[in-house]
């Protein structure tokens, strides 16, 4: 059994906390760039952000499915869920920033960073223990929850959870590991489709294969460019675009071979990059918009909060949802920001206010 | 589950490579009956060749999504609008129908038509078929449609009974990924084997079908002796919704994906494409189901096609049209099918060649198959060919609802009146049944831009009061559309005449259509069941049809306007006899026992069902018989 920092329930519960946040995390930037595309252009690249985003609600269900098995309350709508932008992510040494921003080549790169496997070079690396500035997007949610702890990658944070796991079955015994109600269980009956097939967790094989699918699509540890399911990982996907051409299974990463695809990287909005909607004083009627929107985002992390917390039926509630979203992205994202020249309005998710709203 | 398209296979084989080859089995037509016999032999092995007439392109999601903005853009939304014109490979559009005159064919568009009804009836013919504009019902034939003549007295009995057929329904429900609860569908004999479950669980019912449940639950109404209870019933559906945990795939059916046969659990097949793609494994309720679902949520025969495609024993030959079909004279075997090749759809030109197999299936649909063997002047020791086409009669009736009931949301299509679908009265009168359009009055008027146009230009509002006065007459839309019966009747036919040929030179079909008074009485009566219906209701009838409409036929004093279901069969219609009947129960020629003549043609009724749910189960029963001839 490898050495764990997860040695207790209560720290289990905190880092599966922390995963549900780093899922949802890339969420904003993802859509922010999807809609930023404009409408009949870039069809190969909206696909290919759309079925990531998918994918990241995949991932943010199976890890509130795996907090549910071990006995946890799953929440979205604690204050901190939703981090201000742009935010620290891992990689090595060095932390970089995700921001809210248009379709771009650019933007293309960060999410390439943000995806990007990365495997600690040893055992001694996995876990950084110098002091740092604590800038990194897990450093700062586990902070919250008392945990000093610094990962190499997203990676090496999951793989540290199925540690914790392990520890936890072996020390405690599985029966008082997996205590959860399956009825909080979501399955792929409620879960609105794509990428790879949402399962129950009743145990500690189900615990384990949803950790690696958690991991294996992002980050796949192993190299390998598609998983166990077949899925393409979402570093591939969007390195795709950069190469201008699909991947089909058989390819070595870095060299597709499948039909090419176009991008054209002019066609998406010029929206405000990390808006806020301060910015937004002076135009009412767009102010009122992008905090309409910061609400219905509110909402809608509060149903899944409530489907994940016994009520799973719930997550088709959340499909109408998701497509009011949409339509109150776009209207910002069609309209000139008064007074600065050449840049559009963008959601901003400042969804904090709201979520201590809901505390009360 | 994505379903891909072999990068290139549209354009892979060559004329010059397929001429030279001798296929196990030769298919003429890319559509659903076409897809459904490939994929079933291929899958055993056996080599075959796909002639397609339609364009010979790769279904990338591109292309695909291509169709979808062309829609959009079309001021004029037709079921055939996605799709652009073709001389070579030219097809029926219901904007070129035509009031006719009496004595003289109408050949405004591809089909002639020498009536005296003009339909308005389409097919597709791209890669894929109809089903790339079909609205996606399967309901199944009762068993009583099976035995017309010994229940009602009337037309002829099929060859085989709703038991033998009810096994190819669940093998065609699973390819097709039908959505729909056994519990809702046992009604009118209708039977389901101990433990069957459908794909998919049943589409919900939309509010519009509730609030008309609500106004007709319990009421009855008398047709004879008989008595009927009303109450509106979900339709089952070729679209994708939430898997069904407890479905099994069928044990004869060659999975997409063999680890879930072992799997209990539905995989929903979404769109197809070149490259792996996440859409349409559920239905977003886009509502613009006819023509094109924008998401593929529907089921259409490319993603049967791709799978027989990735077998790697099916060849496309497409652009290619099916000229004429040559036999051995001594034996009635097919020895080839001449074929024309073309390269660009504006562009006249083509190469002849010909296209060689042990088996021949004209899979065309049931007017390009006849027209296809009388050209070849193969008319067959019955005079049967082409004879006997029906098409399901749609009588349309309108009204607007006392309240709103959010019309305009979908699916086309989720719920319906069944239950006049089957009785005593049928040895008499045609049986029908009645489809609730959650797309408003759209096929009657052409809402909603009927709608827009009314309240701006005639009413003169804008505004705010422009915006309440959609809401107000758009969503409380009502219309009923009753699919109407109707049996063969020799005299309603499919010919050709060398005088009408298309840009290929290609004799066009011939159609001499007239409505039968069988189904004229369906329609007269369905007519008083809509006015009952929308008094039930409190809802104002504004049904209305006029004299000048092509598809007014006058009836005991009063008029009604018949619109085509686009539902065509009986051209090459099924029996015991080759002097009875054109094709065998396997769908076999009598006359040539190397060709099979599928799909709609065979069906010797229709019944009050969508046919594509049958040709589909057929076709899988006739891949059976091919292949035991084969082996």
């Amino acid at each position: 059994m490898l050495p764990t920092e997860i040695t207790t329930i209560d720290k289990l519960y905190d880092y599966l906390f922390a995963a549900m946040q780093l899922e949802h995390a890339t969420i904003p930037p993802y859509l922010t760039a999807l809609y930023s595309i404009h409408p009949g252009t870039n069809s190969d690249a909206a696909h290919i952000l759309r079925v990531v985003v998918v994918e990241e609600m995949l991932h943010l269900t199976l890890a509130a499915n795996i907090f549910n098995a071990v006995g946890g309350q799953p929440t979205l709508i604690d204050e901190e869920f939703v981090p201000s932008y742009p935010t620290y992510l891992p990689d090595g040494e060095k932390d970089f920033m995700v921001s809210l921003q248009r379709f771009s080549l650019g933007a293309i790169e960060i999410f390439l960073k943000i995806e990007r496997p990365a495997k600690a070079p040893d055992e001694n690396s996995r876990l950084i223990k110098q002091p740092t500035a604590g800038r990194s997007f897990i450093n700062r949610v586990l902070r919250h929850r008392g945990i000093d702890a610094q990962y190499y990658s997203i990676g090496e944070f999951y793989a540290e959870i199925g540690r914790g796991l392990d520890y936890l079955a072996e020390t405690l015994g599985p029966e008082k590991l997996y205590t959860g109600d399956r009825a909080k269980q979501a399955n792929s009956e409620y879960y609105y489709s794509g990428g790879g097939e949402l399962f129950e967790v009743t145990d500690h094989d189900s615990a384990k294969a949803a950790i690696d699918l958690i991991s294996g699509q992002g980050e796949g540890l192993d190299g390998g460019i598609y998983d166990k399911e077949g899925e393409l990982a979402h570093f591939y996907r969007f390195q795709q675009l950069i190469c201008e051409q699909y991947y089909k299974p058989g390819d070595l990463p870095g060299e597709p071979t499948g039909p090419p695809l176009s991008v054209d990287w002019t066609a998406a909005y010029p929206i405000e990059q990390d808006s806020r909607v301060e910015h937004y004083k002076d135009s009412p009627e767009l102010y009122n918009a992008a905090v309409a929107f910061n609400r219905a985002y509110a909402d809608f992390l509060k149903t899944l909060t409530t489907a994940f917390n016994g009520q799973p039926q719930l997550l088709l509630d959340a499909v109408p949802q998701m497509f009011q979203l949409r339509g109150k992205i776009t209207q910002l994202i069609n309209n000139p920001i008064p007074g600065k020249e050449g840049l559009n309005a963008a959601p901003t998710f400042e969804v904090a206010p709201f979520l201590k709203e809901m505390q009360k | 589950m994505a379903v891909l398209f072999p990068e290139g296979a549209a354009q892979r084989t060559t004329v010059q490579r397929a001429s030279n080859e001798i296929y196990d089995v030769v298919i003429v037509g890319g559509g659903v009956a076409g897809a459904i016999i490939a994929k079933q032999l291929s899958q055993q092995g056996k080599h075959v060749l796909i002639v397609e007439s339609g364009l010979g392109e790769d279904i990338t999601l591109a292309s695909y999504e291509g169709y979808v903005n062309d829609y959009f853009g079309t001021a004029m939304k037709d079921n055939q609008s996605p799709y652009p014109r073709n001389p070579n490979s030219p097809m029926p559009r219901s904007t070129d129908a035509r009031k006719i005159t009496p004595g003289i064919p109408d050949t405004t568009g591809y089909l002639v038509q020498n009536g005296p009804f003009c339909t308005d009836t389409t097919y597709t013919r791209v890669l894929g078929g109809t089903t790339m504009h079909w609205e996606g019902k399967t309901p199944r034939l009762l068993p009583d449609d099976f035995t017309l003549r010994s229940s009602f007295g009337v037309s002829e009995d099929w060859p085989l009974p709703y038991s033998e057929i009810e096994h190819y329904y669940q093998i065609a429900e699973c390819e097709m990924g039908v959505s729909a609860e056994v519990a809702d569908q046992t009604y009118l004999g209708v039977t389901f084997p101990e433990g069957y479950v459908y794909p998919m669980h049943g589409l919900p019912l939309s509010y519009l079908d509730q609030q008309v449940d609500k106004g007709i639950r319990g009421s009855t109404v008398r047709i004879g002796e008989e008595r009927f209870t009303l109450e509106v019933r979900p339709y089952p559906q070729a679209r994708n919704g939430i898997p069904n945990k407890a479905y099994r795939y069928p044990q004869t059916h060659n999975s997409p994906n063999k680890v879930y046969m072992e799997r209990q659990g539905y995989v929903p097949v979404g769109a197809v494409s070149t490259s792996q793609v996440e859409l349409g494994e559920r239905c977003q309720g886009n509502n613009n189901c006819v023509p094109i679902c924008p998401v593929q949520a529907k089921y259409h025969a490319g993603k049967t096609l791709a799978q027989a495609l990735q077998s790697g024993k099916v060849e496309l030959l497409a652009q290619t049209v099916a000229s004429k079909v040559h036999i051995n004279p001594e034996n009635g075997y097919v020895t080839h099918i001449e074929v024309k090749t073309y390269n660009d759809s504006n562009s006249p030109e083509y190469t002849a060649s010909a296209v060689h197999g042990k088996v021949f299936v004209l899979a065309a649909n049931a007017v390009e198959n006849p027209r296809l063997m009388l050209a070849s002047g193969l008319g067959g020791s019955s005079g049967l060919m082409g004879r006997n086409f029906m098409d399901h009669a749609y009588l349309l009736c309108w009204a607007l609802m006392p309240q709103i009931c959010g019309t305009m949301r979908g699916t086309n299509c989720t719920g319906g009146i069944v239950g006049l679908r089957n009785g005593q009265f049928r040895s008499k009168q045609a049986a029908f049944s009645v489809d609730i359009h959650n797309d408003g009055w759209g096929w009657a008027v052409g809402s909603p831009a009927s709608d827009l146009l009314s309240l701006v230009d005639s009413q003169n509002k804008f505004g705010r009061d422009l915006r309440r006065g959609l809401i107000d007459q758009i969503s409380r839309q009502l219309l009923l559309a009753f699919m109407i019966e109707m049996l063969p009747d020799p005299s309603n036919r499919v010919s050709v005449d060398p005088s009408y040929t298309d840009r290929l030179g290609n004799m066009k079909p011939v159609i001499s259509y007239h409505i039968p008074e069988y189904t004229m009485r369906g329609a007269a009566y369905a007519r008083r069941f809509a006015q009952l219906v929308f008094q039930r209701l409190g809802a104002a009838d504004c049904t209305q049809y006029d004299p000048s409409d092509y598809g007014f036929v006058a009836y005991e004093g009063q008029g009604y306007v018949i619109r085509g279901g686009n539902h065509l069969a009986g051209t090459h219609i099924m029996g015991t006899s080759k002097s009875s009947s054109v094709v065998d129960v396997n769908q076999r020629s009598w006359d040539h026992q190397n060709l099979y003549l599928v799909g709609g043609g065979s069906m010797p009724s229709i019944g009050t069902a969508n046919v594509t749910l049958t040709i589909a189960a057929l076709c899988f029963r006739t891949a059976e018989a091919i292949l035991k001839e084969l082996n």
